[in-house]
């Protein structure tokens, strides 16, 4: 039996890329690579309107604090520094470069000089800050200082490939195509650690993919494939420490705190194209697909390739969509800019029409079925907590500890009222916030 | 990208809609669950038909008319949303049919639609905000506002004869065979209000809501298992232990009430550890008020004293956050 954790549900699994191969896009003409890609602050310009800027180059850093640089995943122009809205509501500042199509290399771009075993953990993490990496699982927490926080507290080294969001299949596809990057990141990342055991969690949706790593790592007593069921949210750092190792993290600590640290297949390929390659992180496998678009593909794509240019790649929309998703369809963000760029959190472009996000035509009342708390994977009562939520009793969701909720949406999907239940839960999450409430 | 736009056949859109997550949903709706239910009471409705003749028809009829009538209508009067379309005053109104003798006076039966619908469920707020299962209240109300009419069960036969239930009670149960439970189970010889009739069919319908997740298994088990034990331990009048056990679990409406009464989501726990308490405190009334009660049927009463208690199941089986330590390890720290 695959290792699993109590609550999820099953999703409708939608995973039409499965078996298509990943390809690089059409290089675009342009990229808006925006200046704050992950949890941290944001970066500041390094570069000026009207400079050449080579592939690779660092076009943005963050002088103190958390955060981590961005480069230019294109050689060209710099044409402007514009900004747009993230669904956050944050204002961000892009770059746009004009390609010159000549794709050149930064020169200052190299591999690691030294062998892996001579490097020291502060080495590394100094290469993968400078690579710009953070995590692509879609949290997009700076990789470096995950690691640094880490070192020393943990025993238990998580590749995370369970992928549990419908539709996207860019983490299977990348195992299953490249899967001595994955193999060799975990590597470097033992190292770092110093641990001698790394689990890789894959669901086992996905057979293929756990056979080729399981073929590949058997005779690597440090890597173990670990198959967890399919369900979601499976991909949950917590529930997947909870199924590997029996260990629940409690709300508001770090994965180290329970001696784990997790990290997404793509974030462990891209520590080892930065480590053995010297390449930033400058590109991303992203699933585009949805019931709008013609040809679902896993596209190889650099940071900041419009939206529009993906779904162009696709062979466009068959159908006028309702929503344009940046994620999953249970977590992601909905977008409403087709010229905004991919960010290395990008890990779908989801197209979905109207008549796939179906709405209820009663009014949204709760008939007390019970279906959100056995969904809830933090074993929360969503009913209560959106009830009391409607009603302005912030102070009573506190009490059913509605800061608790990691936001999954598995309340949502399954209420047969269709009641908004997690945005009920944000309201109140963010009320109390605003009260300065603390835990 | 010029020879790509000439074959996309739909423009991008100028305006998206912005939602919050998740952007998908899992498609089942309150009316499909309620249109499950009436479907999984109707082997047993029919067989009812069947048994009590074209009487039972109307009054199921009228019932379910009564009930979206006066749902309507009162939702008309308040300016609300009319949600009969939701199908919850439907199955409420088949519910109350089923747990009517097939000689009422129809009159009556709209008068128990009235306080099934507006007393019990509209005035608490409607669907989903009622504390006591509306067609049992409303079963309730008039069995002891008419008691004869309400127990006006037709004799079978041409033969009057006593209810299972009050055999159960009063008679001598010394000579109670293996058969008799077999027919109680099947629903032949048998006499009481048109929807109890037949255990086996009521039994297909729960396995259906079963199968189809409408409901838990928590709740029907937790209930049938509590009144088996203990009718299994204290058989009454000289039965055989088992035998007792199985005529008590076929007799009166213990199976209706145990998948489609006590299951209803308005009036009971959301946990699944609240639903098997729940289940267990409707499973002991009933035992006690069939042993020791004024009345031969105890699965309403239990019931509708469970339904009072929901709120506080739910609050002390509220989980365990994931995560968070035992309380008694906290109070240790």
């Amino acid at each position: 039996m695959a290792a699993t954790f109590k609550g999820g549900i099953h999703v409708k699994e939608h995973k039409n890329t499965a078996h298509t191969h990943i390809t690089a896009i059409t290089p675009p003409k342009t990229v808006k690579i925006p200046l704050s890609q992950h949890i941290g602050a944001p970066c500041t310009p390094c570069v000026k309107v009207g400079e050449r800027v080579l592939r690779g180059q660092k076009i943005g850093d963050v002088s103190s604090g958390l955060g981590c640089p961005v480069h230019s995943s294109i050689s060209g122009t710099v044409k402007e520094i514009t900004y747009h809205i993230a669904p956050s509501g944050a204002r961000i500042e892009d770059v746009v470069i004009e390609n010159d199509f000549q794709n050149e290399l930064h020169p200052s771009l190299a591999p690691s000089k030294r062998e892996l075993s001579s490097t020291t953990a502060d080495e590394i993490i100094d290469i993968v800050r400078e690579a710009g990496i953070s995590g692509m699982g879609g949290a997009t927490f700076p990789t470096y200082a995950k690691i640094k926080s880490a070192i020393g507290k943990v025993d238990t080294l998580i590749i995370n490939g369970a992928e549990c969001e419908p539709f996207i299949t860019a983490n299977n596809r990348l195992i299953n195509e490249r899967p001595e990057q994955v193999l060799e990141g975990t590597r470097i990342l033992l190292h770092v650690f110093g641990l001698d055991e790394a689990l890789i969690a894959i669901e086992d949706n996905k057979p293929h993919s756990i056979q080729i790593m399981t073929e590949m790592s058997k005779d690597e007593a440090s890597i173990t494939v670990r198959p967890v069921k399919t369900k979601y949210p499976q991909g949950d750092e917590r529930q997947l420490i909870y199924a590997l190792t029996g260990r629940q993290l409690p709300t508001g600590k770090l994965p180290a705190d329970v001696g784990c640290v997790v990290f997404n297949v793509e974030t462990v390929a891209s520590i080892y194209r930065a480590f053995y390659l010297g390449l930033p992180l400058i590109e991303r496998i992203v699933t585009v697909d949805g019931d709008c678009i013609k040809e679902p593909k896993n596209l190889l794509v650099p940071i900041g390739t419009s939206l529009k240019a993906l779904i162009e790649e696709c062979g466009g929309l068959t159908k006028t969509p309702k929503y344009l998703i940046n994620g999953g369809p249970m977590m992601g963000h909905a977008m409403w800019d087709f010229e905004n760029g991919v960010t290395k959190g990008t890990s779908a472009i989801l197209a979905l029409s109207e008549q796939f996000t179906p709405t209820y035509d009663q009014p949204h009342e709760c008939i007390r079925c019970g279906r959100c708390v056995s969904a809830c994977p933090m074993h929360l009562t969503p009913n209560y907590l959106a009830a009391y939520a409607r009603r302005g009793l912030y102070d009573t969701t506190d009490e059913l500890n509605v800061r608790s909720c990691v936001e999954c949406g598995a309340c949502s999907y399954m209420c047969p009222a269709y009641i908004p239940i997690v945005q009920y839960i944000r309201v109140a999450k963010a009320a109390l916030n605003a009260k300065g409430v603390k835990r | 990208m010029e020879e790509n736009k000439s074959v996309c056949p739909v423009e991008f859109p100028e305006a998206l809609t912005v939602a919050p997550s998740p952007h998908v949903r899992h498609g089942e709706n309150t009316r499909g669950i309620m249109l499950d239910v009436i479907i999984a009471l109707m082997p047993a409705l029919i067989y009812g038909i069947f048994v009590f003749g074209y009487r039972a028809l109307i009054l199921t009829l009228v019932s379910v008319a009564s009930c979206v009538f006066f749902e309507w209508g009162f939702q008309r009067i308040t300016k609300r949303p009319v949600t009969v379309t939701d199908l919850s005053a439907a199955v409420t109104g088949v519910l109350l049919a089923l747990n009517m003798p097939s000689t009422l006076p129809i009159g009556l039966i709209v008068v128990g639609a009235f306080f099934a619908i507006i007393v019990v469920k509209q005035i608490f707020g409607g669907i989903g905000k009622n504390i006591v299962n509306p067609a049992l209240a409303a079963r309730v109300f008039m069995f002891l506002s008419w008691p004869s009419e309400m127990a006006g069960y037709p004799a079978l036969d041409g033969v009057a004869s006593a209810t299972p239930l009050a055999s159960l009670k009063s008679g001598d149960l010394s000579a109670i065979d293996f058969g008799d439970a077999v027919r109680m189970f099947l629903g032949v010889e048998k006499s009481g209000v048109i929807g109890e009739i037949s255990v086996m069919l009521l039994l297909a319908g729960g396995i259906y809501l079963l199968v189809r997740r409408v409901i838990t298994w928590h709740i029907p088990v937790s209930y049938l298992a509590t009144v088996a034990v203990i009718t299994l331990i204290f058989p009454r009048n000289g039965a055989d232990n088992f035998l007792f056990m199985l005529a008590e679990l076929c007799a009166g409406g213990l199976v209706l009430a145990a998948f489609f009464m006590a299951t209803d989501y308005a009036t009971s726990p959301v946990t699944k550890l609240g639903r098997i308490i729940f289940g267990i405190i409707c499973g002991l009334v009933t035992v006690f008020i069939r042993y020791f009660g004024a009345y031969n049927e105890g699965a309403s009463f239990a019931i509708l004293i469970a339904n009072l208690l929901v709120y506080y199941i739910d609050k002390f089986t509220r989980p365990r956050v994931f995560g968070a330590k035992r309380k008694r390890k906290e109070a240790e720290r």
